[in-house]
C-alpha cells in the first residue's frame, strides 16, 4: 500500500510516512483506547477482547517475522487458565517424584540393614 | 463461546477506526479503509464523532480474521489500512485511536457503546493534546571485532590438535572464560546504556512506556535490540528531542533509532 504523505496541519501526528511493519503493529494491534470488558462489544456474540487475543494468536507467526514476540512474555495475554494449568502440573509432578522418592528410599533402606545383618 | 446460527452474508457491521472532535468528514472520505465496498465517515455521538466504515458481518467473523492474519501480507494490508485512516484523522483533529478490529454489529450500536465510553475519550483527547508519539529503539553497539573472531583457532596446527602444549587445557578455559566475561560485561553495559537513554528521554517526555524489545528479526537484522520504548512529547519539545537522540547517539555508540511523530496509540488508554 502506498504511504500518503498526509499534510500537516494544526494537528502534525500524523504518524511517519515510511513506517516498518513491526512499528505499527506494535501500535495497531496492542494499543489504542480499548472499549471492551464489561460491555459486550460484539461481532457475532463475541467479545471484543476475545477477537483481540484470537488475532494475537493467529498473528503470532506473521508477527514475529516482522520482528514482533512480546506477548509471548506479556501475562496480559498469555492466558492466566493455562499458566495455573502448568501449576498445577507441576505441583501435582513434584508430589509424584516426592512419593516416588520416599517409597525408594523406603525399599532400600530395609535391603541395606539386611545386607549389614549378612555380613 | 458461543455458537452462532447462520448469518445472512450481506448483514453489516460497523468497523470503528478512532474518536475525534470535529473531523473534516472531507479527509478521511477518499480512504479505502479495510474494504472497498463501503466508503470511510463519520458517525456523530454527541460532541465527539467516531470515524467508521460500513464492512460485511461475514468478512470480519474471529474465523476470517484467523485466516487473514495468518498471511503476513494480509496482516500488513489491514494493519496499514487501518493506521491510515487513524493518521489521516490526527492529521485533522485531535483523535483517539481505537485497536485494529474493533467491530459492532451495525451504527446503532456502535454509537450506543461509545457514547457510553465519552468520559474516557474526553480525558484521553485532553491527556494527549499537542502531545505526539515518539518511538525510541537502541541496539547495542557492535562489538569490537577482535573480541571473539581471534582467540579460539590461533594455534590449530594439525600437530597442536594431536600432541596438546602442557597446560592447553587450562589457557582454553582461561579463553573461554575471558570470553564469557566480556560477553557479559557488554551485557551490562548495554543495559547501562538502555537504562541511561531511557532515563534521559523520560526527562523530557510527558509520559513513556517501555515495550518489549524485539527479537532478532528473521529479515537478517543481527543488531541485538536493548531498548525498545516510546514517549509522549509534547509538541513544543520535539526538536529538543531530536537533538536529545542525536547527542545520546555520540556519547554512548549506541545505536538509536527514532520513529515519530506516531498518534499517540500507546498514551490513549488507562495508562
Amino acid at each position: 500500500m502506498a504511504d500518503v504523505d498526509f499534510r500537516q496541519g494544526a494537528y502534525p501526528v500524523s504518524g511517519p510516512g515510511t513506517t516498518n511493519l513491526a512499528d505499527i503493529l506494535e501500535r495497531v494491534l496492542d494499543k489504542g483506547i480499548v472499549i471492551a470488558g464489561d460491555i459486550k462489544i460484539d461481532l457475532l456474540d463475541i467479545e471484543l477482547l476475545t477477537i483481540r487475543l484470537r488475532l494475537f494468536v493467529a498473528s503470532v507467526d506473521t508477527a514475529k517475522k516482522a520482528g514482533i514476540d512480546w506477548w509471548e512474555t506479556d501475562p496480559a495475554l498469555s492466558s492466566r487458565a493455562a499458566r495455573s494449568a502448568l501449576q498445577d502440573e507441576n505441583r501435582e509432578l513434584r508430589e509424584r517424584l516426592k512419593a516416588l522418592e520416599s517409597r525408594t528410599d523406603d525399599e532400600s533402606a530395609p535391603a541395606a540393614a539386611k545386607e549389614d545383618r549378612g555380613t | 463461546m458461543t455458537e452462532r446460527g447462520p448469518e445472512p452474508s450481506d448483514a453489516k457491521a460497523t468497523y470503528v477506526f478512532a474518536v475525534c472532535r470535529n473531523p473534516d468528514p472531507a479527509v478521511v472520505a477518499g480512504l479505502p479503509g479495510v474494504t472497498d465496498e463501503a466508503a470511510v465517515g463519520t458517525l456523530p455521538l454527541g460532541t465527539l464523532t467516531a470515524i467508521v466504515q460500513p464492512v460485511r458481518a461475514g468478512d470480519f467473523t474471529d474465523e476470517a480474521w484467523q485466516a487473514r492474519l495468518s498471511d503476513q501480507r494480509e496482516l500488513e494490508r489491514y494493519a496499514r489500512a487501518h493506521h491510515e485512516v487513524v493518521a489521516a484523522a490526527a492529521a485533522c483533529c485531535p483523535t483517539v485511536p481505537l485497536p485494529m478490529a474493533t467491530l459492532y454489529h451495525g451504527e446503532e450500536r456502535a454509537r450506543e457503546a461509545l457514547a457510553r465510553e465519552a468520559d474516557r475519550f474526553h480525558a484521553a483527547l485532553g491527556r494527549i493534546a499537542h502531545h505526539a508519539e515518539w518511538g525510541v529503539k537502541v541496539y547495542a553497539p557492535a562489538c569490537p571485532p577482535n573480541d571473539t573472531d581471534r582467540t579460539p583457532n590461533r594455534r590449530t596446527t594439525p600437530a597442536d590438535r594431536s600432541r596438546p602444549a602442557p597446560g592447553a587445557g587450562l589457557a582454553y578455559l582461561d579463553r573461554k572464560r575471558g570470553l564469557q566475561e566480556r560477553r557479559e560485561r557488554r551485557q551490562d553495559e548495554a543495559l547501562r546504556t538502555a537504562e541511561a537513554v531511557d532515563a534521559e528521554v523520560r526527562g523530557l517526555a510527558t509520559a513513556s512506556r517501555r515495550l518489549r524489545p524485539h527479537g532478532p528479526q528473521a529479515a537478517g537484522d543481527r543488531r541485538v535490540q536493548i531498548l525498545n520504548a516510546t514517549y509522549l512529547v509534547a509538541e513544543h519539545r520535539a526538536d529538543e528531542f531530536a537533538l536529545l537522540a542525536r547527542t545520546l547517539r555520540k556519547r554512548t555508540g549506541a545505536d538509536i533509532e527514532l520513529s515519530g511523530p506516531w498518534v499517540p496509540y500507546s498514551f490513549v488508554g488507562e495508562v
